[in-house]
């Protein structure tokens, strides 16, 4: 019987390994270090297709459609695709491709808020033969002078915020509305995940130390919905950056045939009180 | 009636409160320095005065922010700094050396 019994430890491990890996969520980074700027500092950018609160694996990301810098002034929209330039990332499991952008402080030296919106090119999951596309927002702020951080950005998908993602104490909440197509989503299926390790950017890298332990796997991917008017509200229990992705609300459903998962995604930064 | 006045007394004096001034100046492409000026509610700074002074705090130009929060200026040769009268209370000086492009 010991062939027997290993034959169904191989199969419980690897439905535990299943099981893990359908509570992490794929989520697209969009990170800078800081987003609350005293004064104007040329960013440096890390753009990651990755699971986040494992550090990994990440997913290759092709050239994005769009990458754009919406200014504090008037809003006027500028393209900075001419910025990105392909790196290899390390995760904890794998490396692959992802962007690098660094932004001149020209761009960014005016008060106020800096939004920056990701428009990745769809990714294809193999394992469920579909396509994910995340519509990435994060908003830098310079001075503390609030801007236009609340307006949505006319994408098909989004997150529009209702508290300033850039000025949030640790154990404060977070409030949202989910968007597609300018009109809010109601029960929307939200997954909300915590980048739970160091991100070296000048590396390339996450870091190997994981911040806190999952008690459970569901731990990682932490799971709501919308209410009736399309809002979420999240904790944010620990400092640091948060993710909140809704799930496939796009109206656009196939890429190439196949199905597809157009998913807003909005990067909160939260700071301890200290 | 009252109640409703008493409440808009209260949001007054807590949006008095509730305002820092804020002010930063760099250095265009053609070589002026623009500043910009504004508060930390988002309240406009046009019309507030801007001084540029030398390092005795002699005032070499005098000006006002403009309906776009911003004042252009043609810099002084040598050490100055730019103050920008934001208010009771509400004033914000930056030198030159830690104006950049």
């Amino acid at each position: 019987m010991p062939i027997k019994r290993r034959l169904l430890q191989a199969l419980a491990a690897v439905t535990l390994g299943c099981l893990t890996g359908a509570a992490q969520a794929h989520f697209q980074m969009l990170y800078v270090e800081e987003t609350a700027l005293p004064r104007a500092d040329k960013l440096e950018f890390a753009l990651v297709f990755t699971h986040p609160f494992s550090g990994g694996p990440t997913m290759t990301m092709d050239e994005p459609r769009a990458f754009s810098h919406i200014s504090s002034h008037g809003g006027e929209k500028i393209d900075l695709r001419k910025y990105l330039r392909p790196v290899q990332w390390q995760s904890r499991d794998n490396q692959t491709t992802a962007y690098r952008a660094s932004i001149p402080r020209e761009l960014v030296r005016s008060l106020g808020d800096h939004i920056f919106v990701l428009e990745p090119e769809p990714y294809l999951e193999t394992e469920e033969d579909a396509y994910i596309q995340q519509f990435t927002k994060l908003i830098v702020n310079v001075g503390g002078v609030p801007g236009n951080w609340a307006e949505p950005q006319g994408l098909p998908v989004e997150i529009q915020p209702l508290s300033k993602p850039y000025a949030n104490w640790t154990g404060g909440v977070f409030r949202a509305v989910v968007l597609a197509d300018g009109k809010p989503v109601p029960f929307a299926e939200i997954e909300i995940e915590y980048i739970n390790h160091s991100v070296d950017i000048d590396k390339n890298a996450f870091g190997q130390q994981d911040y806190v332990t999952a008690p459970q796997a569901s731990f990682k991917a932490l799971s709501t919905y919308s209410d009736a008017q399309g809002i979420v509200t999240i904790g944010l229990p620990r400092a640091g950056w948060w993710g909140i992705a809704a799930l496939d609300i796009g109206t656009t459903k196939t890429h190439k045939g196949k199905p597809l998962s157009q998913d807003a995604v909005l990067w909160v930064q939260a700071r301890d009180m200290k | 009636m009252k109640p409703l006045l008493i409440a808009g007394a209260l949001l007054f004096c807590q949006a008095a409160f509730a305002h820092g001034p804020v002010f930063d100046c760099y250095i265009e492409s053609d070589d002026l320095v623009k500043c910009e000026a504004g508060y930390t509610d988002g309240s406009s700074a046009a019309g507030r005065k801007i001084h540029v002074q030398d390092t005795s705090n002699k005032v070499l130009l005098e000006g006002s922010v403009d309906k776009d929060n911003s004042y252009t200026f043609q810099p002084p040769a040598g050490k100055y700094s730019v103050v920008f009268m934001g208010g009771d209370n509400h004033q914000a000086t930056i030198q030159s050396s830690d104006i950049s492009r």
